[in-house]
């Protein structure tokens, strides 16, 4: 180490990304030394999946520049990236399942011998690296698609090492594994940090951190915060730092009182595959009840066990009082039921893009403008009429392609075509990824609106701000069940992050102290 | 203004299609004086019609992003049962029922895809496939079996060389009944605009509430009914029905769908462009079987048996036309 530079080895400033009108990314400034962990921390959407796809070269910041080693770089590709000594290993597996671990492990350089492929050579490799990070148990020559999910990350870390990079990436590579690989995982990566590497960590698991880091640096909503030497600051001014104290008040105030009565829906015990545990809730007429957790929780799944998109889901679901077997979508939107589904992805789930507006709006509610199977037009257009007035959809008449509107606009279209069935219960699927701020007031306008009338509603989001300004209450999710229900008082945005990273709150940590 | 705007929102494919319709009446009436007769033109919408009643179904399934390859001995199927069905079901049910038992034949044919593609998720490609294997195999046991009564009645000749109105042949009348519910269907019908929306997304339809395997089901047998209807009128036709009646349908189906721009991958095309792709198609095979380019080529010294060079040419004629489309569809 003493032989290195003063310096840092990688250094970023002034790094901007925007995907449209979006910004990911603003000003951002980071540098790590070589020889150390440097934590890196945000919220969701904090911009730090964006920094690191930066980093490793998938996409180009709009300005900005980046050294390595002193030298300036910029990465074209991932391949630039790998061959500068910067490797990551995503939050998303990418490695090719039919293929062998030794295969997957050697696919950037494989070693060749007459301009073929050295097998034994790269079984030779594939083992040494696998010994390297205590993944001796994995064959080389196993699929990798038989492996379980624990060992598939083992083989993306060899695989990243396999490129003997000198700035290693990791971006939630240890969630998915058992405890006994993220210890195994852990020594290596202190050994590396000896052998002079640069390792930049996301984790969301606090007690990780704590750890592993040698500095921590916090990004919130796409801008650079702080940076500073870990063990500084305690849990809750880390929690803090990256919720920030910036507050929109861009919500519409809540229903006065919370209706009484028989809940519109009621939820006791669902579970799903392993990945939805005994999820018990209930929503009220009238009531917005939101969906917290970190990304990849089991929200989704709740959302789409409740309209009956999946199957083999165990529970009991009640609906205005009367218990219900949900097998369909088709089932969960009929007159009976009530649901309404508005689905994550508009593009592949929520909309037939290449379509008119019209047919897009009218299509779950087709039934109630056909008679005999022939669309009445006349009222196809009167309900049309009333819901692009009502949700202020902007397009230039209804008989042009979807596609061709703004993604607010868009969304707006997979709501109102939900609106038009007239649901009683409508469970919403992060709704205002990707929209722009002013589509988003108008829809949490709409949630609460859509309250005032009686209807139920069940919202994800993965903005907190959006759940403590939209939401009655809260759920929050971990690891596929209801771990807390915030709400009044509670619903603050520190209880929201706390509870997500399921560490201890204030809170309890009293009672603990009072035991 | 009207008229540009309506042309603006059709296909540029369909306009292609009917661009070459138009070119290929010139080469004919050039190469052949006296070809353009208005007799000529009926004579060819008749034949059209067989191969556009077949499309009509093959048309829908593709809409869906599907693809029927069944149909050639589905429409021997259609053919051999609606004249055989005196043998089957005896006389006296036998001569009234012909059509229809054909007819349905057909239609549970389409079923029976319809079920393998969306209930048991098999690809369309595969499945059909082999329904046209097991098809075959069905009507060599059915002729093998016991002499069949392979006459058509006289209904079916009737319905495919009569004029019911003077001067138009019955087979283009009913393509034109067909082909106004398909229509009518497609623009106007809920189920039309399921079918739409499958070939679209299909996981959008499926989170929409919408029974997709059930349209699906319905669509492959409407596909089966529509073939086994066309090989009735071609047994009508040739006053009998025969194996292998079906086999030069394959390819002229679907390349008369393509043609007339419907998406291979589903969600986009219209019944006009299949109109057009169909005639296309006739006019495209007549015009190689009146003109004779092999003449021509004996004189260089390539000699080839006469309909082996019409299969060749008529081959690299749809293959260069599909190149032109593609090329057309990515500039856009």
């Amino acid at each position: 180490m003493s032989e290195r530079a003063p310096g840092p080895l990688l250094r970023v400033e002034g790094v901007s990304k925007h995907y449209g009108g979006v910004r990911a990314l603003e000003d951002v400034q980071f540098a790590c030394r070589a020889g150390s962990i440097h934590a890196l921390l945000g919220e969701n959407g904090a911009g730090k999946s964006t920094f690191i796809k930066i980093l490793s070269g998938v996409v180009q910041p709009d300005t900005g520049k980046i050294e390595l080693g002193g030298r300036p770089m910029a990465f074209a590709t991932p391949g630039e990236a790998s061959a500068a000594g910067v490797s990551c290993i995503f939050q998303e597996l990418s490695l090719l399942p039919d293929l062998s671990v030794a295969d997957n492990i050697c696919i950037t350089a494989p070693p060749r011998r007459f301009g073929l492929i050295d097998k034994a050579g790269q079984r030779r490799l594939a083992s040494e690296m696998l010994a390297r990070i205590g993944g001796e148990d994995i064959h080389p020559d196993a699929p990798v698609g038989e492996l379980p999910l624990s060992r598939q990350q083992m083989v993306e870390i060899a695989k990243a090492l396999a490129r003997n990079p000198k700035v290693l990436i990791l971006d939630e590579a240890t969630s998915a594994l058992t405890a006994g690989d993220v210890a195994k995982v852990f020594a290596l990566l202190k050994r590396l940090r000896e052998e002079g590497m640069a390792i930049i960590y996301i984790s969301h698991r606090m007690n990780e951190i704590a750890e592993l880091a040698d500095d921590c640096t916090v990004f919130r909503n796409g801008r650079y915060i702080e940076t500073f030497r870990a063990g500084t600051k305690t849990d809750n001014e880390i929690v803090e730092m990256m919720i920030g104290r910036e507050y929109s008040s861009a919500f519409p105030p809540l229903g006065d009182t919370m209706r009484a009565g028989s809940p519109a829906l009621s939820v006791k015990n669902l579970s799903w595959a392993g990945e939805l545990k005994d999820i018990t809730l209930s929503v009220s007429p009238g009531e917005v009840v939101g969906l917290g957790g970190l990304d990849g929780q089991g929200q989704r799944q709740f959302l789409l066990a409740l309209f009956g998109a999946l199957i083999g889901v165990g529970g009991e679901i009640e609906i205005a009082g009367k218990p219900v077997k949900i097998g369909s979508p088709k089932q969960a939107k009929s007159p009976e039921l009530g649901l309404a589904l508005i689905p994550e992805d508009r593009k592949n789930e929520g909309l037939m893009l290449p379509m008119t507006v019209r047919e897009n709006l009218s299509f779950a509610a087709l039934d109630t403008v056909s008679r005999f199977g022939r669309v009445d037009r006349a009222k196809e257009n009167e309900l049309i009429d009333e819901i692009v007035r009502r949700l202020a959809i902007k397009a230039d008449g209804v008989d042009g392609p979807v596609a061709a509107l703004s993604g607010g606009n868009q969304q707006k279209v997979v709501i109102g075509k939900w609106l038009m069935t007239r649901p009683r219960i409508v469970l919403l699927n992060d709704p205002t990824r990707g929209i722009d701020v002013g589509t988003k007031q108008e829809i949490y306008q709409l949630l609460r609106q859509l309250a005032a009338e009686g209807t139920a509603i069940l919202f994800y989001s993965t903005d907190y701000d959006e759940l403590i300004g939209c939401c009655d209450r809260v759920a929050v999710f971990y690891d596929g069940t209801i771990t807390r229900m915030l709400q009044g008082a509670e619903l603050t945005e520190h209880n929201l992050v706390g509870a997500a990273l399921n560490i201890g709150t204030p809170a309890t940590e009293q009672k603990e102290a009072a035991l | 203004m009207m008229t540009s705007k309506t042309l603006a929102k059709i296909d540029p494919a369909v306009l292609i299609a009917f661009g070459c319709i138009v070119l290929l009446l010139g080469i004919g009436s050039i190469a052949k004086p006296g070809f353009l007769s208005a007799a000529y033109l009926v004579q060819q919408l008749q034949t059209a019609s067989f191969l556009g009643i077949i499309a009509s179904g093959v048309m829908l399934v593709m809409l869906m992003g599907q693809i029927d390859l069944s149909i050639p001995w589905v429409i021997a199927m259609g053919g051999m049962m609606a004249t055989g069905a005196e043998g089957i079901l005896g006389h006296t049910l036998g001569q009234p029922l012909a059509i229809p038992f054909g007819i349905c034949c057909g239609l549970l044919a389409g079923l029976v895809n319809g079920v393998g593609v969306a209930y048991l998720r098999a690809p369309s490609m595969i499945f059909t496939l082999g329904m046209n294997a097991v098809a075959q195999g069905l009507m060599v046991w059915h002729t093998g079996g016991f002499a069949p009564q392979d006459a058509a009645t006289p209904l079916m000749v009737a319905l495919a060389s009569g004029h019911l109105i003077p001067d138009v042949p019955n087979p283009l009348l009913i393509w034109i009944v067909l082909g106004g519910v398909i229509v009518w269907m497609l623009t106007r019908s809920r189920l039309g605009r399921q079918i739409y929306a499958i070939g679209n997304k299909e996981r959008a339809v499926f989170l929409s509430g919408v029974d997709s395997r059930k349209v699906t089901v319905l669509v492959f047998a409407i596909s089966g009914a529509c073939a086994a209807a066309g090989g009735v009128l071609l047994s009508g036709w040739a006053s009998r029905s025969y194996q292998a009646m079906g086999d030069p349908y394959l390819l002229p189906t679907i390349a008369a769908i393509v043609l007339g721009g419907t998406n291979v991958l589903g969600g986009r095309g219209s019944y006009l462009g299949t109109i057009a792709g169909v005639i296309l198609i006739t006019l495209l095979q007549s015009i190689l079987s009146v003109l004779q380019p092999q003449d021509y080529f004996a004189q260089l010294g390539v000699k080839l048996p006469d309909d082996v060079f019409r299969q060749v040419v008529f081959g690299l004629v749809i293959i260069v036309m599909m190149m032109l489309y593609g090329r057309e569809r990515v500039i856009r």
